[in-house]
């Protein structure tokens, strides 16, 4: 046998055994580090220590106390929770936008059924739109926008002189965007699906118009409705009446 | 003959200078396997002196054992039963036996030569 091939086998693993030797031994050393202080010293040091402990917990109680104080004055603030009632009423009053996930609906007319020299159907029969917006609150459409107005409950849509108004605002062009939102993605999804299979592209392809759905968006923005609601026979109920 | 030697120096200066850190639940592996390492090294000396040394046995050796004694251990952890004893135990004295071994080979070497110098 060699030795200059046993030799060579001897040395790597010698090398191997002084790597591991070497981890291990750094592995278990530690600084040491005697502690040289007597009981009076230990003393002082513990009295410290306690000291600081002491001072820590105070701080934490008085943390503690107001972040109490606060919690209760925040609570019994009637301001506080009037607005936040507003804010809510205003969210389901639809006067304030909101950014929900949902669908874009898009209604345009049918380009191969434009002939040269008719008019172009431009309107857009409020039944239709009608239709559409019940088979919408059907599949818990929440927030409805047409061609950027608000629906509300309120919300009229007719036909004035041949013109389709929304409340007052009219449909002068086509093509026209329809922002359905709803709660949750899932729902989302779901009208989504529903709206695909509905009848209702096929009821706006009769009066020539193109119903097309976009995939549901997860951050859709709804705009407010931007007139002020007109209660005429509503009053509020006096306190502690009966009613 | 003194390459063995200048290697485990060489080992160590470079795992001292890489200041590699296990952490502290492995290094009862490491020590361990450390043992078997060196039992197995005093070994390949012992079966060199002895003219039976077998490269490959010594190198399947090397690392069987350091694989045995570690996932013996781990056992012995998992078992919580203190197994990797038996592994210190086993190393420790075949490690004492190589090492007379070797020791009494030397000395007979030595004395041979001594009486052959006094011969001539």
């Amino acid at each position: 046998m060699d030795n200059k091939k046993i030799n060579v086998s001897f040395t790597l693993i010698a090398v191997l055994v002084g790597f591991m030797i070497a981890i291990q031994f750094q592995t278990v050393k530690k600084p040491v580090e005697r502690d040289t202080r007597d009981i009076w010293q230990l003393r002082d040091a513990i009295l410290k220590e306690k000291e600081l402990q002491s001072n820590l917990l105070s701080e934490i109680r008085s943390n503690e106390e107001k972040l109490a104080a606060y919690e209760s004055k925040r609570k019994q603030s009637k301001e506080q929770a009037l607005s936040d009632t507003l804010k809510e009423l205003k969210l389901e009053a639809g006067l304030s936008e909101i950014t929900v996930p949902g669908i874009k609906l898009k209604i345009e007319p049918v380009i191969e059924e434009i002939k040269i020299g008719t008019p172009v159907n431009r309107v857009i029969p409020p039944e239709l739109l009608t239709r559409l917006l019940n088979e919408l609150n059907m599949y818990e459409a929440k927030y409805v926008a047409i061609d950027g107005k608000r629906i509300i409950n309120t919300t009229v849509i007719r036909d004035i002189n041949m013109e389709t108004k929304i409340d007052g605002h009219t449909i002068e062009r086509l093509p026209i965007e329809v922002v359905v939102g709803v709660d949750d993605n899932s729902t989302a999804e779901k009208l989504y699906n529903r709206m695909k299979v509905s009848k209702a592209t096929e009821e706006f392809f009769i009066e020539n118009l193109r119903l097309s759905i976009s995939k549901p968006i997860p951050n859709l923005t709804v705009p407010a409705y931007d007139d002020s609601i007109r209660i005429r026979y509503m009053e509020p109920a006096k306190e502690g009446g009966d009613s | 003959m003194w390459l063995p030697f200048i290697g485990l120096v060489i080992g160590i200066i470079l795992g001292l200078l890489t200041e590699i850190r296990i952490p502290e639940e492995y290094s009862n592996y490491l020590s361990i396997a450390v043992l078997a390492a060196f039992d197995t090294l005093f070994g390949g000396i012992r079966a060199y002196l002895q003219n039976i040394y077998d490269e490959k046995v010594f190198v399947s050796g090397f690392f069987f054992n350091i694989i045995l004694a570690a996932s013996l251990a781990f056992l012995g952890v998992n078992l919580g039963v203190d197994l990797y004893l038996a592994a210190v135990f086993a190393f420790g004295v075949r490690l004492f036996q190589n090492i007379a071994v070797i020791r009494r080979i030397l000395l007979a070497k030595w004395s041979t030569n001594k009486e052959k110098v006094e011969k001539n």
